[in-house]
């Protein structure tokens, strides 16, 4: 009875603001408030009454209320309670006020909130543009439902450059990316660095930007943006297909037969061991410690090995349909399974043990790129990171979802908030994904593998839901919608919230410390945009632009 | 006469650095290999790395691209001229031509080299590359030099044949001074050899190569050569000051016997870089800085003849 309990403090203490309130579930709340007093309810729940700050989420829904929606998602993570803060705005001029001031962690999505859907933050202290490439012209906001998916932008404005803020005094810059051999994909830091020490930065990222969101919103079907989903992330790639399919699935009112349940969870897991140790492995990579990445991903390959077995693909396991799962563990494959499972817990046990005693690796992790408590807290840190500074806050268990409610399992913790913490956390988080696959494996039961659904699912209905990715936190927000697809899906995925701590985590550290730091989070590449070539017998230099190398390639496959 | 044994000395020293230096390195890379569970290069893949890179074409590039290509050349030869006054199973080939204060000298030069690489450069991850550079130099050259001095003080001359053949174990009853002089340089050689744990200047994942990050080509060969020959250098002068035994056998023994030793040093290198992460330049310095105080230590204790 938590929500209703909730809901009636919430009635007794704001009474009047809330304007309707929805309660689908024990664990699920949303209340509809007065825009004008959002900031002070949001303030309430997050300082108050101590809920996690999830993410904020912008929608144009003028065609079905005439109004602009927002909301605030928060947790209350011992109650098992996800809560939503939502405000309706004037379709004139949305505005809506800036949670920033007390809740730090809403900074990047009021921002991309302004960029895509055009609600302006007020009282923002750093609205710059987040989202949207350089160029993009002012006043275009391409999540609006009467923009269409593949606008050009009239006055796309390539010349036009990223105002950097101005370095401290005393600082020069350092460009770190957008292209680093640490980086795998474009993320730009500008370091201001004072001899070695890092004083600050500023991140401009989003670099590869793809639209998902709004693909799925207008051209995809329900049963089509699972596979889109997945491909968000080129590593928790599952998490994303179950979150969405979740959210559907909740907002639908559906429940999954018991053993897709399981098979769901067996692949979250084993997706959850390949990126554990694919992380081990880099972070070895990155102080210098070749033979841990080489042996990390000698132990890693069975992985893929018998996932590429049960789905037909190594990463992208297509697993989900809304309503079930496409793939079955047989008899066979169970056997199998379990062989992985035993030699990658004797191999893993060999290297953590090798790892844990190594003075050398500690030397270069211990008190390095520090991430505390209350940070994890103003910031929204989620996953290994926050787990590593004390905080206990695992998905699988404070808000479970398909199996997780029936296996046990140690939520791994550790105190000193650095890198060396969240190492440790993540190397004995194998274990436990070791023992959960194993129950699961057991506890099987037999039946279908999909819900049979006859009718059209249900429109303009909420659905979220919290799965626990490698990396932290996954949270997908979803309204049921005509068309046979979602009205608005967006994704939070983990990175989301810890890159925006990763500023406080490399102020005041050497430089050589920035890569570790940055170890655990998966920034985003692009093209170039620009190429420069020069004749040699004259010497002239000609920049090739934008517009020019696009027709120089469209030419081509024209006369093909 | 003795003019032309040096110079056929000299050629041969030279020449078989060269040749022997990538071998050195195929062995280094396949250990590796087989340590991290892989299969790794065939053991004459440096030769062949070497062979493309001075096939490619010759790119300037950087700030300043006359400096870029006399870094580069200056390297390599740096390195070749310390290879004539090292003993290789024989005597130092330009014995009489030169003595310690000329080789302690050149040892440093071959880092100077990385400095004007890159100078040359100009970018920012290149600068921060030789700012490390030098803070390794400033702590990391004077140990080498101590360990030759100490020699010295025990032989009361700076001849090099009389230096470099084990000179620090020579004193009046327990050589104290050169036991610790061996426990320092064998603690650091991975920096003499740019190795794990002590890699910093160049460090991929931090500093992108560091001031190499602009060469390419020929010149980028002609560095990679001369850090190959280092491997090779550093290991023989160790061989010579400390592990002598043996050299002074009939030819061919002598010789093979010094060749053997200056490879088990090349297999204990690549073990060590194989099973470490790389130090941060602060705590390397501080590493430097103490084995430096501890080399002084035995400094004193050799004028006083231990």
């Amino acid at each position: 009875m938590i929500a209703r309990d909730r809901f009636e403090e919430f009635k007794q203490r704001f009474g009047p603001l809330i304007k309707r309130a929805d309660l689908p579930s024990d664990r699920r709340l949303f209340v509809y408030i007065d825009p004008s007093s959002v900031k002070h309810v949001c303030q309430h729940i997050f300082r108050e009454l101590d809920a996690r700050y999830v993410a904020s989420i912008g929608c144009d829904d003028r065609p079905f209320s005439g109004k602009f929606l927002v909301v605030h998602n928060f947790a209350f993570d011992k109650d098992h309670l996800l809560c939503g803060v939502l405000a309706h705005l004037p379709p004139e001029k949305p505005e809506i006020d800036s949670i920033t001031d007390f809740v730090p962690a809403a900074s990047w999505a009021e921002r991309e909130m302004r960029d895509l859907i055009g609600i302006e933050p007020v009282g923002h202290r750093y609205p710059k543009r987040l989202v949207l490439p350089d160029g993009w012209p002012d006043g275009n906001h391409p999540l609006r439902k009467d923009v269409p998916w593949n606008q050009v932008p009239e006055g796309f404005d390539e010349t036009r450059e990223f105002k950097f803020d101005e370095p401290p005094e005393g600082c020069t810059v350092v460009p770190f990316g957008p292209f680093h051999p640490t980086l795998d994909e474009p993320a730009h830091f500008r370091l201001y660095v004072e001899g070695e020490m890092v004083r600050g930065c500023e991140y401009r990222g989003f670099m590869v930007h793809r639209g998902i969101e709004k693909l799925a919103e207008s051209v995809m079907s329900y049963n089509d943006i699972p596979v889109l989903a997945e491909r968000i992330c080129g590593i928790c790639g599952c998490v994303h297909n179950v979150a969405y399919v979740q959210a559907v699935e909740e907002a639908a009112g559906l429940t999954p037969p018991p053993r897709a349940e399981y098979v769901r969870t067996i692949m979250l897991e084993l997706e959850r061991l390949h990126s554990h140790l694919l992380w081990v492995g880099l972070a070895g990579h990155i102080v210098g410690f070749d033979t841990l990445f080489m042996q990390s991903f000698r132990i890693r390959e069975p992985i893929m090995w018998i996932a590429e077995k049960i789905s037909g693909n190594r990463k992208t396991y297509a697993l989900c349909v809304v309503g079930g799962v496409r793939w079955n563990i047989t008899a066979e494959l169970k056997t199998e399974l379990r062989q992985v499972l035993d030699n990658l817990e004797s191999e893993w046990s060999a290297v953590v043990s090798a790892v844990s005693g190594d003075k050398n690796v500690q030397s270069r992790t211990r008190g390095i790129g520090i991430a505390d408590a209350a940070l994890a807290k103003s910031l929204g840190l989620i996953g290994p990171v926050a787990r590593a500074a004390g905080v206990d806050i695992d998905c699988r268990r404070d808000h479970p979802y398909a199996a997780y409610d029936r296996v046990e399992f140690k939520v791994i913790t550790a105190r000193d908030g650095d890198v060396w913490s969240r190492l440790i956390v993540r190397m004995q988080e194998v274990f436990e994904s070791i023992s959960i696959i194993r129950q699961c494996l057991e506890k099987m039961e037999d039946g279908p593998l999909q819900l049979e659904i006859t009718d059209e699912l249900p429109v303009g209905r909420i659905g979220v839901s919290s799965v626990e990715a490698p990396r932290g936190e996954s949270h997908h927000f979803v309204i049921t919608g005509e068309n046979n697809r979602p009205r608005r899906w967006r994704v939070r995925a983990p990175t989301y919230q810890n890159l925006q701590g990763v500023p406080a985590m490399i102020k005041d550290q050497q430089i050589a410390d920035m890569t570790i730091s940055l170890g655990s989070i998966d920034p985003c590449f692009s093209c170039t945009d620009r190429l420069e070539t020069i004749d040699l017998r004259s010497g002239a230099v000609k920049v090739w632009s934008q517009k020019e190398l696009l027709q120089l390639t469209q030419g081509r496959k024209d006369t093909r | 006469m003795t003019v032309i044994l040096s110079i056929a000395g000299c050629l041969a020293n030279v020449m078989l650095v060269l040749l022997l230096a990538p071998l050195a390195q195929g062995i280094l890379r396949k250990l590796t290999a087989r340590i991290q569970s892989r299969q790794g290069p065939p053991l004459l893949q440096p030769y062949f790395d070497l062979l493309k890179l001075l096939g490619k074409e010759d790119i300037e590039s950087g700030e300043f691209p006359p400096m870029q290509r006399f870094a580069a050349y200056l390297s390599l030869s740096t390195v070749l001229a310390i290879a004539c006054f090292v003993p290789m199973g024989f005597s130092a080939p330009m014995n009489s031509a030169g003595d310690l204060i000329l080789l302690i000298y050149l040892l440093t030069l071959s880092g100077v080299c990385t400095l004007l690489a890159g100078l040359a450069a100009g970018s920012t991850y290149s600068l921060l590359g030789i700012s490390r550079e030098m803070m390794t130099m400033v702590t990391l050259e004077p140990l080498f030099a101590i360990a030759i001095i100490v020699g010295a003080v025990h032989t009361g001359s700076l001849r090099l044949d009389t230096v470099l053949h084990g000179s620090v174990w020579v004193s009046n009853g327990l050589p104290l001074s050169g036991l610790v002089m061996l426990a320092v340089i064998g603690l650091s050689f991975q920096g003499f050899v740019q190795r794990v744990p002590f890699d910093i200047s160049e460090a991929e994942t931090e500093l992108m190569e560091g001031p190499l990050m602009e060469y390419s080509g020929p010149k980028l060969a002609l560095f990679k050569y001369a850090q190959m020959a280092k491997l090779i250098l550093y290991s023989g002068l160790f061989v010579a000051l400390f592990i002598p035994f043996g050299s002074a056998w009939v030819f061919p023994i002598g010789w093979l016997l010094f060749w053997a030793k200056v490879f088990v040093l090349v297999l204990s290198v690549t073990l060590i870089a194989a099973t470490h992460a790389r130090y941060r330049i602060d705590q390397a310095i501080r590493i430097f800085a103490g084995l430096v105080c501890v080399g002084f230590v035995a400094l004193i204790f050799a004028t006083y003849g231990y």
